[in-house]
Formats: C-alpha cells, structure tokens, sequence
C-alpha cells in the first residue's frame, strides 16, 4: 500500500508538472479512445437497431386476387402447424389501401385516381426468434412460395444478416485501426516516460543505491502513464458525448426514422468504464515500457 | 566484514581498473583507500556497491558473496551500506527533510518513525535548523553533511565514502571526516576513498593504497 500511495503521489506531481510532454502523450490517448468510442457508439446503436428487428422478425405472404377462402385456409393451417408463426394477421386489400394511405398521407391522392385496388391482400406471420434462428423459419417460407394462392413472400432476414455481416466487417476494421493507434499512444506514453524518467536520473540514482525496492523506482512512472491515459480517455469521452450531442441535434430525426422509431443512445456506464480503463491499461503499458531502465 | 580474493575488473580494450587484488576489512574498522586519479579506487568502491561485477576473484560484504548475488537480492543487499560522493548527489527540489526522509519513505519506513528520525540525524550532524531549506540554500560542507545524515538515517552497518572532502576546503574536510569518525566510533565500519595525503595523516587510520589497480601499500 506504502508503494502504492508514493507512486500515486510522485506521478501526480509529475502529472502536474509535465507541461507539454504530458499534454503530448494525453492528446494521443485521447485520439485512440475517441476512435474506440466511436466505434463503440457506432456498434451500440446498430446493434440494439439489429437486436429489435430481429426480435420483430415477420415474413408477408401475398395472395393471389383470385386466391380461394380454401387456399387461405390451407395455408393458415400450414402456417400455425409450423411452430414457427408466433401470431399471424390477415391483411385484406382494403385493409391494404387503408394503410397505405395512412403511413404516406402525401402519396394517398395517387391512389385515387385508379380504377382497382392494386394492394394484394397478404397473411403478415410474426416468426418466434427460435424458430429464426434454427432456420425452420427459412424452410417454411420456402414451402409457402409453392403453394397455389401465393403470389409473393417476403422475409427481410437476409437483409438483417447482411447489414449484421457489415457490422461485423466494420467492427474488424475498427478494431485494428484502434489497436494500431492504441500501440501508437502506447508508444507516445513510453517517451513521455522515459523524459521523465530523465530528468529524474539522480533520485532514481539514489533510489538504486538505497536499495530501494522495484515497485518504488518503476510504480510511479506505471501510475504516470496511467494518469496519462485516465486523462486522455476522460477527454474522449467528453468529446464524444459533444459530438453526439452535435450529431443528434442536426440530424436526429433523419436518423429516428431510420432506427425504426427509436433515438440515438449514448454509450452504457459499463461502455464508458470500459474505455476509460482501456486508456489507463494503455497508459500503464507504456508507462511499464518507458521505466524498464529505471528498475 | 570486506574480503576480496584476487579481484580484477577489466574494462574492454584490456584495461584493467583493478588488478589481483586481495585485502580484508575487519567489522568496526575506519579504513582510507587512497591513490592518483584512475588508481582504481571508485572502481573499488562501486563493486562494493554491486554498480558494477567484478571479471575475476571474489568479493565478500557483510556476509554477501557479491559475485554470486542475485539481481533481485542487489537492493536488500543495498540497504545494509550507507554511501556518501564527492558531489553530494542530493535532489534539488527536494528539501533537506524530503532528501533525508526519501530514502526511508522508499524503503517503506512509517511517516512518523521518518520523522523522528531525520530529526535525530539532522541534529547529530548540527543541521536540524536547516530542515525546511533546499540544497541550492546550504553551503557546500552543509549538504555534504546532509548526505553524512541521509547515509546514516538507515543505520547501515557500512559506510563507504568517495571523496566526502574533494569539494571542501580543509577546515571543513576535517570536520566532515571527524563526523565520520564519529559514525565509526558507533559501530558503523567506514571506508574513505580520498586522494588526499594530508587528511589522511591529521586522523591517522589504517590507509590502503592503489595505484594503477593494484596495491602498493598497506600502512
């Protein structure tokens, strides 16, 4: 604890007094974790976005006009047999037109001026995650598509897999560009430290000769670099909270609307822990690897 | 307490620093280690202090075979010596409390016993009044008797010095190596490394003498 307590002391006062080395070293740790934020915000709001679409997966089935009530019966029949519908509606072709109209009031005169309703009635299925997952859902869109009534199925799921995929592929990218730049302010972070460690020579001279244990010679240079990377990862985290503020204020609705009616978030308290303890681990290691003379 | 058996440290090039050397220092002893400059005496006096390792021979310190001391063991083995240079080595931004207390505070000594302490030392050394100021404030035979603090705070069972007095002018070499006698008479074996003639013959104790790594004379 006596370690402890003196390491924390002299980096404090070394923190203090660092001037624009110190500032150096921040400004680099801030520029990693505001790249691991973003991709964390990123892949936050796009993961919840995927999570509630395919907790509301559904599939439509269209009918033919001239689809018979026998038809539909039998496929309502195969439908609720499946064990994969977890509750179905059926959409009638005014029901259809009705809900045009209402969802894009602009375009419902354009509907006026035709002779025919061209909405197809359709049986929209709510498919249990289970059976979307296991893929028996896929399998009984596949049966539905060959049964006489149907003109059409759509199940949007490939799409959510695809833009899953991307998230993924983004995440990769992302990952590797902030370790690149975690390494980088890593790097800064040991020549911060090894300046300190420099002007510090003759103390850590006298601490050798002392006898001093290693946890005091090399303890606050390692808390040096992870007061460095606190710092740094709490200005980033500031930054990123302005820039999402920015970003939803500007473009908010626009992006309400895509996010299927729910708003942007901001990262999770767990989230922002994790971060800040990212930028002080990568403080550390390079507070660890600029003292390695010193011990 | 010192033993070493044919001692050698041999610098690249083939330059020998010192050179089959065999001498002994009993426990309780005031020894001076003199000679001309490069006679090999700070050599001597940083083997002792494990800055450097010995290329042939043995050294023997308070028990410690050094030549075959661990890296980790160095810093325990550290704590049992008091070291005191020419050049004082103390930190300048710290005060005289802070240059003194800092070795004990690294070694994990409570606040308070520090405390207690430093005072004691300072007070043995006629500096308690100067506690608060800094090195740049003190003249040179007050830090150097600072150092003579910081290096007894410990209660070391060896104190080796190199040239405590090369700074100072010879009123105050005197009574910087009195000071030392007065460690000695404690207990505490002292080593002096001095080029020094005249000091050596005003206190009078037993003197080895180097010259180009060897020794030449044991008086």
């Amino acid at each position: 604890m006596r370690a402890l307590d003196y390491a924390l002391r002299e980096a404090w006062a070394s923190f203090r007094r660092g001037g624009r080395s110190t500032a150096f070293a921040v400004v680099a740790i801030t520029l990693a974790a505001l790249v691991l934020g973003s991709l964390l915000l990123i892949t936050w709001n796009v993961d919840r976005l995927i999570s509630r679409w395919t907790d509301a997966t559904e599939f439509s089935v269209f009918l033919r006009d001239d689809a018979t009530s026998e038809q539909r019966g039998a496929l309502e029949a195969l439908i609720d047999e499946s064990g994969v519908s977890a509750g179905r509606e059926y959409v009638s072709k005014a029901q259809a037109l009705t809900r045009f109209r209402r969802q894009f009031a602009d375009l419902a005169s354009l509907t006026d001026d035709l002779g025919d309703n061209p909405f197809p009635a359709s049986i929209e299925v709510r498919v249990r995650p289970v059976a979307d997952a296991d893929g028996r859902a896929n399998g009984l869109v596949a049966k539905v598509m060959t049964l006489p009534g149907v003109v059409d199925v759509r199940y949007d799921r490939e799409w959510i897999a695809r833009l899953a995929g991307g998230l993924n592929g983004l995440r990769r990218v992302g990952l590797v560009l902030v370790l690149l730049m975690a390494v980088a302010a890593s790097v800064t972070v040991a020549a911060v430290v090894r300046l300190s460690l420099f002007a510090r020579r003759e103390e850590i001279d006298i601490m050798r000769l002392v006898g001093s244990p290693t946890a005091f010679i090399r303890g606050p240079f390692v808390a040096e670099g992870l007061l460095q990377g606190g710092a740094g990862a709490l200005a980033a985290v500031v930054l990123l909270w302005v820039g999402f503020v920015l970003v939803r204020s500007w473009a908010g609705g626009a992006l309400t609307t895509l996010l299927d009616g729910s708003s942007l978030e901001f990262l999770p308290v767990g989230q922002l822990a994790l971060l800040v303890a990212t930028g002080m681990a990568v403080g550390a290691a390079g507070g660890f690897a600029g003292s390695r003379h010193a011990g | 307490m010192i033993e070493t058996h044919h001692l050698s440290k041999l610098y690249t090039r083939g330059l020998y620093a010192l050179r089959d050397l065999t001498l002994s220092v009993e426990k309780g002893e005031f020894v001076f280690l003199t000679g001309p400059s490069g006679a090999g005496k700070s050599t001597f006096l940083r083997l002792l202090l494990m800055q450097e390792t010995p290329s042939e021979g043995e050294v023997f310190v308070n028990g410690h075979n050094l030549t075959r001391l661990r890296r980790r063991e160095i810093p325990e083995y550290r704590r049992g010596i008091g070291f005191i240079f020419q050049d004082f080595k103390l930190i300048p931004t710290r005060t005289v409390f802070q240059n003194i207390s800092f070795v004990m505070e690294v070694l994990g000594v409570p606040a308070s016993h520090q405390r207690r302490r430093v005072f004691q030392v300072l007070k043995w050394v006629g500096l308690q009044h100067r506690i608060n100021a800094y090195p740049k404030d003190l003249s040179g035979g007050e830090q150097q008797r600072i150092a003579i603090a910081r290096a007894l705070v410990n209660d070391p069972a060896l104190v080796l010095a190199d040239e405590p007095t090369g700074n100072l002018d010879p009123d105050l070499s005197l009574e910087i190596m009195n000071l030392l006698r007065e460690v000695n008479a404690g207990g505490t074996t002292v080593v002096v490394a001095t080029h020094d003639r005249e000091l050596i013959r005003l206190v009078g104790r037993r003197t080895i003498s180097l010259d180009q790594g060897r020794v030449v004379e044991v008086a």
